[in-house]
C-alpha cells in the first residue's frame, strides 16, 4: 500500500528484552538475599556517621539518622517489590472478576457495573488511595497493596468486558452453557484464554503502577510509617536531605526506583507485542 | 433533546454517589476532626467539652443524618465550613482554584500541543534514528515517578544551580507580579508535562502510523502531495477524535499528577489542599474537593464526545443507529 512512504512497515519483531530482564531479576534477587549477604543490618542507627556521602565505608553513604543506605536499599526494595506484586494480584484478579461478570450479565447489570466503573475512574486514584486508606486501615504491607490493589481494576475491567462481550454470543461458549458450564468454568477455559494477552501487559503495567503509587505514597508520609524501610518511604526523608545537600538520599533510592519501573516496562511492551504477534493470522 | 436530558441526570447521579462514597469513606476514617479545629487543645479537651464540640461541628448525629443535613445545604450552596481555615470552604477553595488552573491549565495545554508536535515529528521519521531515539528517551522518562521527577528538578534548578525558585507560587509581596508566579511555574510544569507527555506522543505516533497504512494515504500520494502535507491534511484529521478523547480520558490523570507536584513544590493550589484535608479530615473541604475533581472528569469526558461529533459526524450516526438497535456500544 504505502511503499512510498520512506519504511512504512518496519515490522522489527523484538526477541526478548534481555538487559532489562536480566537488571530486574538481578534487583529481586538482591532484594530477596539481602544484597547478595552484603548488606547489614537496614535499621541499625550508626549516629557517629550520620549523612556520610558515598564513600568506601558506605558504599552508598548514610542518612540522617545514620543508616546505611546500601543496606536500606536492598531491604526497602523487597517491601516495594512485594507491595508492587501483591496489589497486582489483587487489582488484576478483581478486574477480571468484575469485567467478566459484567461483559456476562444482564444488560442492566451490566450498565450498572460499567456506571459504577466509570465513577470509579472519576476520581484521581491517589485520592481513592488515601481513602481507602484511611476507611481501612493499611499501614502495613499488607494492608497498603490491599488499598493499592483496590484501585487498579477499573481499567482491566473495561478491557475484560468489551473482550467478553465480543466472545458472549460466540457458539462455542452457547455450547459449553448447553452442556451446564458454570460462571467460573467459562470465565476460566473458555474466556481467559482469549483476553489474557492484553491482560497480561495491563496487569505489569499494574505491576509498574502499584510500585509507583506505594513510592509516592509514603513519600507523602500516607503509606508506610518511617520505620518500615521501602524504596518510597526512604524518600520521605528528601525533604531533610534537601536542606542539608545529602543528594544520595534522594538520587539512590529514587534511581533504583526508575530503573526498575523502566524494566518492568519493558517487559510489559515485550508481553504486548508477544500477544499482538499471537493474534495475527498474517 | 431527550439524549442531553439523559445525559444531565446521569451526571447528577453519578456525582450523587460520589458524594456518598466518599462522605462515608471520609468518616469511617480514623482520625480526629476536632484536632484539625481546635488544634493542639482538642488534645486536652474533657469530655464534656468534646461532646460540646462535637456538637457545635455536628458530628454527634448518626452519618446518615449528617449526610442528609450536608446535602440539604449543599443543595443551597452552602457547602459548610473548613475546620482548619475556619471560613466557609468554597471561599477557601476560591482562594486556590486559580493557582491550580494556571499549573493545571499550562500543562494541560503544553502537554496536548507538544504531544501532537511529537507524535507527527515520530511518525514522519517512522523507524530512523531519530523516532528511535525519541521513543527510547521517552519511555525512559514516562516510568520516571513525578514526585521524584519534581525532587531532581528542586535539587538541580533550584538548589544546585540556584536559577528557579522551587516552592510557592509567588515571592513573599509579590502577589501581583506576573513574571515572579511564571517564574514559579517554570519547575512544577516541567514537572507535570514531561511525566505524561510521552504516552500521549506514542499514542499519536502509534495512531498516525496505523493510518498512513490505509489506501486513502497511497490515493493522496499519487496526486502528488508531499508527505508532510498528507500526514497534516489527511491523516491527521482522521486520528484526531481519538486523540481528544484519550486526553479527556487522561485528565483525571493529569490532575491526579499535579496533586502530588503541587506537594511536592508546596504550591498553594487544590493538590496541597486536598491533601491537607484528607490528612488531618477536613470533611467539609474533602468532600467539595472530590465532588469538584469528579465532575470535572465527568465534564471532560461530556466535552469530548461532544468535539469528536463535531470533528466526525460519523460518530454521531453510529451512536444513533446502533442506540435505534438497542444495541451497546464497545
Amino acid at each position: 500500500m504505502g511503499e512510498r512512504l520512506r519504511r512504512p512497515k518496519k515490522q522489527r519483531s523484538r526477541g526478548m528484552p534481555t538487559i532489562p530482564l536480566c537488571v530486574l531479576s538481578l534487583i529481586g534477587l538482591g532484594c530477596l538475599s539481602g544484597g547478595f549477604f552484603l548488606a547489614g543490618d537496614a535499621a541499625y542507627m550508626d549516629l557517629y556517621h550520620a549523612q556520610e556521602a558515598p564513600g568506601r565505608a558506605f558504599w552508598f553513604g548514610t542518612d540522617s539518622m545514620g543508616r546505611d543506605v546500601f543496606s536500606m536499599i536492598w531491604y526497602g526494595g523487597r517491601v516495594s517489590l512485594e507491595i508492587g506484586v501483591l496489589s497486582m494480584g489483587i487489582s488484576t484478579g478483581l478486574g477480571i472478576l468484575i469485567g467478566a461478570a459484567s461483559g456476562l450479565a444482564p444488560k442492566w447489570l451490566d450498565a450498572g457495573l460499567m456506571r459504577m466503573t466509570e465513577l470509579f475512574l472519576s476520581v484521581p486514584g491517589l485520592l481513592w488511595i488515601v481513602l481507602l486508606r484511611g476507611a481501612l486501615g493499611g499501614a502495613d504491607v499488607a494492608g497498603l497493596s490491599f488499598v493499592i490493589g483496590m484501585t487498579g481494576w477499573a481499567e482491566i475491567a473495561k478491557v475484560v468486558r468489551t473482550e467478553t462481550r465480543q466472545l458472549r454470543e460466540k457458539e462455542y461458549i452457547l455450547a459449553a452453557q448447553c452442556m451446564g458450564a458454570g460462571f467460573w468454568r467459562i470465565l476460566w477455559s473458555h474466556l481467559a484464554p482469549n483476553f489474557m494477552p492484553s491482560v497480561l501487559f495491563m496487569a505489569v503495567m499494574n505491576l509498574r503502577g502499584a510500585i509507583g503509587a506505594e513510592a509516592t505514597l509514603s513519600f507523602m508520609g500516607l503509606g508506610l510509617p518511617l520505620e518500615v524501610v521501602s524504596w518510597g518511604s526512604m524518600l520521605s526523608l528528601s525533604e531533610r536531605a534537601m536542606l542539608t545537600g545529602s543528594w544520595w538520599m534522594i538520587v539512590i533510592p529514587g534511581g533504583f526506583l526508575v530503573v526498575t519501573l523502566l524494566c518492568v516496562t519493558e517487559a510489559g511492551d515485550w508481553l504486548r507485542e508477544r500477544g499482538n504477534r499471537k493474534k495475527s493470522y498474517l | 433533546m431527550p439524549a442531553l436530558w439523559k445525559k444531565i441526570l446521569s451526571f447528577l447521579l453519578s456525582l450523587f454517589l460520589l458524594s456518598v462514597i466518599v462522605f462515608y469513606a471520609a468518616r469511617l476514617a480514623p482520625g480526629d476532626p476536632l484536632v484539625s479545629y481546635y488544634g493542639e487543645r482538642a488534645e486536652k479537651m474533657t469530655p464534656q467539652e468534646r461532646e460540646w464540640a462535637e456538637e457545635k461541628l455536628g458530628l454527634d448525629a448518626p452519618l446518615y443524618v449528617q449526610y442528609i443535613r450536608w446535602f440539604l445545604r449543599a443543595l443551597k450552596g452552602d457547602f459548610g465550613v473548613s475546620y482548619k481555615y475556619k471560613t466557609a470552604v468554597t471561599a477557601v477553595i476560591g482562594e486556590r482554584v486559580g493557582n491550580t488552573l494556571r499549573l493545571g491549565g499550562t500543562a494541560f495545554v503544553l502537554l496536548a500541543a507538544g504531544a501532537l508536535a511529537l507524535g507527527l515529528l515520530c511518525a514522519r521519521l517512522a523507524g530512523r534514528w531519530p523516532d528511535r531515539l525519541l521513543c527510547q528517551v521517552g519511555t525512559a522518562i514516562s516510568v520516571i515517578p513525578e514526585f521524584w521527577l519534581s525532587l531532581v528538578l528542586i535539587l538541580a534548578f533550584a538548589v544546585g544551580l540556584r536559577w528557579l525558585p522551587g516552592s510557592g507560587a509567588y515571592c513573599v509581596g509579590n502577589r501581583e507580579d506576573a513574571a515572579d508566579r511564571l517564574m514559579h511555574l517554570v519547575l512544577p510544569v516541567t514537572a507535570a508535562v514531561a511525566g505524561h507527555l510521552w504516552y500521549y506522543a506514542f499514542l499519536v505516533r502509534n495512531r498516525l502510523l496505523e493510518e498512513v497504512r490505509c489506501e486513502y494515504v497511497l490515493l493522496a500520494r499519487a496526486k502528488g502531495l508531499g508527505r508532510g502535507t498528507v500526514l497534516c491534511r489527511h491523516c491527521l484529521p482522521n486520528m484526531l477524535p481519538s486523540y481528544v478523547s484519550v486526553l479527556a480520558v487522561g485528565l483525571p490523570h493529569i490532575l491526579g499528577g499535579t496533586y502530588v507536584i503541587e506537594v511536592v513544590f508546596s504550591y498553594p493550589g487544590l493538590g496541597s489542599l486536598a491533601y491537607e484535608s484528607a490528612r488531618y479530615k477536613d470533611y467539609n473541604l474533602l468532600m467539595l474537593l472530590c465532588l469538584l475533581s469528579g465532575a470535572i472528569t465527568m465534564l471532560g469526558g461530556l466535552l469530548a464526545q461532544a468535539v469528536n461529533e463535531r470533528i466526525d459526524p460519523r460518530i454521531r450516526e453510529t451512536d444513533r443507529i446502533l442506540g435505534s438497535e438497542g444495541k451497546g456500544h464497545g
